[in-house]
């Protein structure tokens, strides 16, 4: 990864990580604010509905009240305490639970047993314990109806005027669907109530049955939902909020409180459940949501762009001492990076500039130096090799010279030998000058596939049996398989000719090791001998052209091999301990199969 | 002198006059308004008026010759012949034959009639059983039987005093029968307004809208307190328990817990307003005299004694009739409920374990009501003699099974306009209108 793009990742990261900090923070904040106010708007709704059932219930004591001081009831009073006769009365609360909209109304006579009944007219004689009380308000109560079921009523009692506490009246109004649908509710708010039936009421762990909660129009929709909310309310019989949800999305969700109503003994009979959608919460949280988003996104765009610019104006002098760097590495010496400004940047420019410059005169000279060594020391082995055959050649020359003196025959005799040693030196300049001229002119590979085991092997065919009894040959190839794309030929004669320096570094016999093996992307060939191996210089110096540890060696060997394999795009290397041998290392690329 | 004349000459005229008010007027059309099908059998108000019997119960309750003149029993009572009237004829101008007879009566018993046989003989009508017959003359006093013409089909073709003219409006209307047997009734005609609740009946009456209304025994307390003028017959119907003899209810003595748990009383006291009389018999007081031998008290110790402690499965009560049924009904259902029986109303109409009946005793012969009643309780009726001993060990017998169990009995009662005269009620309890007539509007 460039400099440039660290720098602009990182600016972009930073700006980015400090938009959604802000971004997060903001909506969590905004979240709580609505939920908080969402809880308030709930708490209020509740408290209007806890308003208006006591209105209801003022009404209904109010009712009861009237009904009790009407001229009516104290005549019935006065008659029943006379006469007794309780038969003339059954249809009466019937009627007067008519006249006073009430839809429960029991007259109870003085040792609690009903008179008369509008919800079961035939209840009369049985006892109403409820009539009893003397809570002077109003109060939640099951009734059970004639048909088996069962009503929840909030009821009042008072006693008929003027006969004490002799006849009591006690009278309600039905908690239904018409009591729901004629409280006031606000839009997006609905209302519904779960009836517990009689059973449940005393079960320690009560069950919840989906039907029995009612709505202003008929069972209540999604009515599943409340089970866990309507549960706890009716264990704890405490008033619960929670918020469930419709569907899955947060749009179709409500915020729901649950009202325990409970008897006069603190049992809870039933549970209004107010619910209030939080659709238009939920809209307006996902509309400040995607503005949050969109001012976010926007922001780190903007970050982005600018991080670009500061990433390149920063990064483009260095990207400049880059470039240069390479040239120089890459051997073009003629490089110049741009001076500008004031900056640290620009003396650093400046500097490079200056050691570009210093380098590549140093180098020139270097050159200079390296090229008049060379000469000298392609002078010295010339000379060397040339002195050698030279030198026979001019005895040879000097005693057939002397020999015309001789007589005849053994003038013929001297001739002859000289002759024959003369060629045979002019023989040996030959190959001496003709060794040069290969070295000089190496051919262009011819690039073939060919696995390094085959290599190996066709090298340990030829010179196994060459070696000499004293020299054991051992191969170690991988069996994996070790595909090269190389000159077969100019690898073997690179590969025989380190074999050959092996043999030769072994008078005295010895082990010569040959073994390839992949290594990753790349093919290692290794030969070793167990000569007496090389001194540190002598490994330093070895692929100097020219350079022989032989008594009769050109040192032109292992330049040859190294420079057949650096054309393969290989490398070759030596190791070697003193006295204990040299191992030569190929390292050749893989090729694709 | 001429004083005195003056004053005679008065006197004439005021003893006219007042003979005047107290002679019956022909003419007028009677209204009357009923809650149910006027055609209902049993209770029907116009069958009785269409139609006639071979017997009639008098307004004594004592049986009296109708369309049959005479009868005679033979062979100890497995053979009856019914010499007919004669010079009768049908509303559509045919005459009444003995064939017409006997063959009306095989159309409307059909394959459940209480003798084996019925043939014409002549002008007598011949009936023959293989098991006596003692209270057959009584039987065919009753509406079941009454005779109606041969193919007559849906037209109510009969002998009565009155046929009828049309049905407009869900009015029924009948004209007189000018060649009735029993002479020509006083009105014209009688406009029978049918269903029309109870209440709606009431105003009528009160706004002069109608002549004859009904009043629920539930209700006569309430007619008296508004000042109707009311006609009451003797408590001739019995309200009882039917009990289906079947799962838990097979055993008797659960069923005979089920009567001690009933509160009578207190259903004739309060919803009936005293009207009713609470009774553990069939057969009225006013019919067979031995009632008071079926007191019928309630008795709850014993209830749950019988119950044994066993919690029967839910029951189903169902009340057939009006809201006082009904509410008789629920009040059974406590008073079960309170014995530690699981009881319900039962909505469905085809499955209760206990059904609410009504029965009437049709006339004052203690063993034909019986046989009349048990034949309506679908009970195979035993045969009665004449003897009150033996319809009493009849009546115990059948009671003592349980399955059937008298709560009340209950008169029948209809208001009447003031204008309305003579307006009687039969001995079971429905109108007879042959002799009302209306007087003339001042």
């Amino acid at each position: 990864m460039s400099l440039r793009q660290k720098l602009l990742l990182l600016f972009s990261l930073t700006v980015t990580a400090a938009v959604a900090a802000v971004a997060w923070t903001v909506l969590v904040r905004i979240r709580v604010v609505f939920e908080e106010r969402d809880q308030e708007e709930t708490a209020l709704f509740v408290s209007q509905f806890q308003r208006e059932f006591q209105i209801r219930s003022s009404e209904v004591t109010a009712a009861v009240d009237r009904l009790a001081a009407s001229e009516r009831a104290s005549a019935m009073a006065v008659e029943l305490a006379q006469s007794g006769d309780t038969g003339a009365y059954l249809s009466e609360a019937q009627r007067m639970a008519q006249d006073a909209h009430l839809d429960f109304l029991e007259i109870v006579g003085p040792a609690g047993d009903i008179v008369s009944s509008a919800q079961w007219p035939a209840r009369f004689g049985y006892p109403e314990p409820a009539a009893l009380t003397s809570d002077p308000g109003s109060f939640l109560k099951r009734e059970e109806l004639s048909d088996g079921s069962a009503a929840l009523g909030l009821f009042a009692v008072r006693s008929v005027r003027g006969s004490g506490d002799g006849l009591r009246l006690i009278g309600g109004v039905r908690l239904d669907q018409a009591f729901l649908a004629n409280l006031p509710a606000a839009p997006g708010m609905s209302v519904a109530l779960y009836t517990d039936d009689a059973q449940n009421v005393n079960a320690a762990a009560p069950a919840f049955e989906a039907s029995r909660l009612i709505g202003p129009d008929g069972p209540a929709s999604h009515a599943a939902i409340y089970e866990p909310l309507i549960e706890a309310v009716l264990r704890s019989g405490r008033q619960a909020s929670a918020i469930l949800y419709l569907g899955k999305r947060r749009e179709d969700s409500i915020n729901v409180a649950a009202i325990p109503l409970q008897n006069a003994a603190g049992k809870v009979l039933a549970v209004l459940t107010v619910a209030i959608s939080r659709a238009s919460m939920v809209a307006a949280q996902q509309h400040i949501r995607a503005i949050a988003y969109g001012v976010a996104s926007g922001g780190i765009l903007l970050a982005i762009i600018f991080s670009l610019w500061i990433a390149a104006r920063v990064s483009r002098p260095i990207e400049e001492l880059a470039r240069a760097s390479q040239e120089i590495a890459n051997g073009n010496w003629d490089v110049c990076v741009p001076e500008r400004g004031r900056d640290e940047m620009t003396v650093l420019a400046r500097g490079f500039n200056h050691m570009a410059a210093q380098l590549a005169s140093q180098r020139e000279r270097l050159v200079q130096t390296e090229r008049v060594a060379a000469w000298r020391e392609l002078a010295r082995r010339l000379a060397h090799e040339l002195k050698n055959p030279l030198f026979p050649l001019q005895l040879t020359v000097e005693n057939l010279a002397r020999s015309r003196q001789l007589p005849s025959a053994e003038f013929d005799e001297v001739f002859e030998e000289s002759t024959r040693t003369l060629s045979m030196e002019i023989a040996n300049l030959k190959t001496i000058i003709g060794r040069f001229s290969d070295f000089s002119k190496m051919p262009k590979p011819q690039l073939e596939p060919i696995d390094a085991a085959a290599v190996v092997e066709r090298v340990r065919l030829l010179y196994e049996s060459a070696c000499g009894p004293g020299i054991a040959f051992r191969v170690d190839a991988s069996p994996e398989p070790m595909p090269l794309c190389v000159d077969p030929e100019l690898l073997h004669r690179a590969v025989s000719n380190l074999v050959l320096n092996a043999i030769d570094a072994m008078p005295d016999g010895g082990t010569l090791t040959m073994s390839a093996r992949p290594m990753g992307e790349s093919v290692e060939i290794r030969v070793a001998d167990t000569g007496e191996g090389l001194t540190p210089e002598e490994c330093e110096r070895l692929f100097t052209p020219y350079y022989t540890t032989k008594l009769h060696g050109t040192g032109l060997g292992l330049a040859i091999v190294q420079s057949v394999i650096a054309d393969h795009a290989g490398t070759i290397a030596v190791e070697s301990h003193d006295g204990a041998g040299a191992t030569f290392i190929l390292l050749l690329p893989k090729a694709s199969l | 002198m001429l004083r005195r004349l003056a004053i005679s000459i008065l006197l004439a005229g005021f003893a006219i006059a007042a003979m005047a008010r107290t002679r019956p007027h022909y003419g007028g059309t009677l209204r009357i308004e009923t809650a149910g099908d006027p055609w209902q059998n049993p209770g029907g108000v116009a069958r009785r008026l269409v139609f006639d019997g071979l017997t009639e119960i008098g307004p004594d309750g004592a049986l009296r010759p109708a369309l049959a003149v005479s009868w005679k029993s033979e062979n100890a009572a497995h053979r009856w012949t019914f010499r007919l009237r004669s010079g009768v004829r049908f509303h559509d101008g045919s005459a009444l034959t003995s064939i017409a007879v006997a063959t009306s009566l095989m159309e409307t018993c059909g394959g459940n009639c209480p003798w084996t046989a019925v043939h014409a003989l002549g002008s007598s009508v011949v009936f023959t059983s293989d098991a006596p017959m003692p209270n057959l003359p009584a039987l065919l006093a009753s509406v079941e039987f009454l005779i109606r013409a041969p193919q007559s089909g849906e037209n109510k073709i009969g002998t009565g005093p009155f046929q009828v003219a049309g049905t407009t409006d869900g009015v029924l209307t009948l004209a007189a029968n000018e060649s009735s047997w029993a002479g020509r009734p006083f009105v014209d005609g009688i406009e029978i307004r049918a269903p029309r609740s109870v209440s709606d009946q009431w105003v009528d009456l009160a706004a002069g809208r109608a002549d004859v209304v009904e009043v629920p025994a539930a209700q006569i307390h309430q007619a008296q307190q508004q000042h109707f003028t009311l006609a009451v017959s003797l408590p001739v119907e019995v309200l009882a328990l039917e009990i289906a003899p079947s799962g838990a209810l097979a055993n008797r003595n659960v069923r005979e817990a089920i009567e001690y748990a009933i509160d009578r009383n207190a259903l004739a006291n309060v919803i009936f307003q005293k009207q009713a009389k609470p009774s553990g018999a069939l057969l009225p007081q006013a019919v067979s005299g031995y009632a008071f031998l079926f007191p019928g008290e309630r008795d709850l110790n014993k209830a749950h004694e019988l119950r044994g402690g066993m919690t029967p499965a839910l029951m189903r009560i169902r009340a057939e009739g009006g809201p006082a049924f009904q509410l008789v009904a629920q009040r059974i259902l406590l008073n079960l409920r309170e014995a530690g029986f699981n009881v319900q109303l039962d909505a469905s109409g085809h499955s209760a374990d206990l059904v609410l009946r009504t029965f009437t005793a049709e006339g004052a012969d203690p063993a034909g009501s019986l046989a009349e009643i048990l034949r309506a309780a679908g009970d195979p009726a035993p045969a009665i003699g004449a003897d009150p001993a033996q319809t009493y060990r009849a009546e115990r017998d059948v009671l003592e099974d349980g399955t059937l169990i008298p709560l009340l009995h209950l008169p029948r009662a209809y208001a009447t306009a003031e204008h309305l005269r003579d307006f009687r009620l039969r001995f079971d309890g429905t109108p007879d209108l042959a002799d009302a007539s209306l007087e003339a509007a001042k």
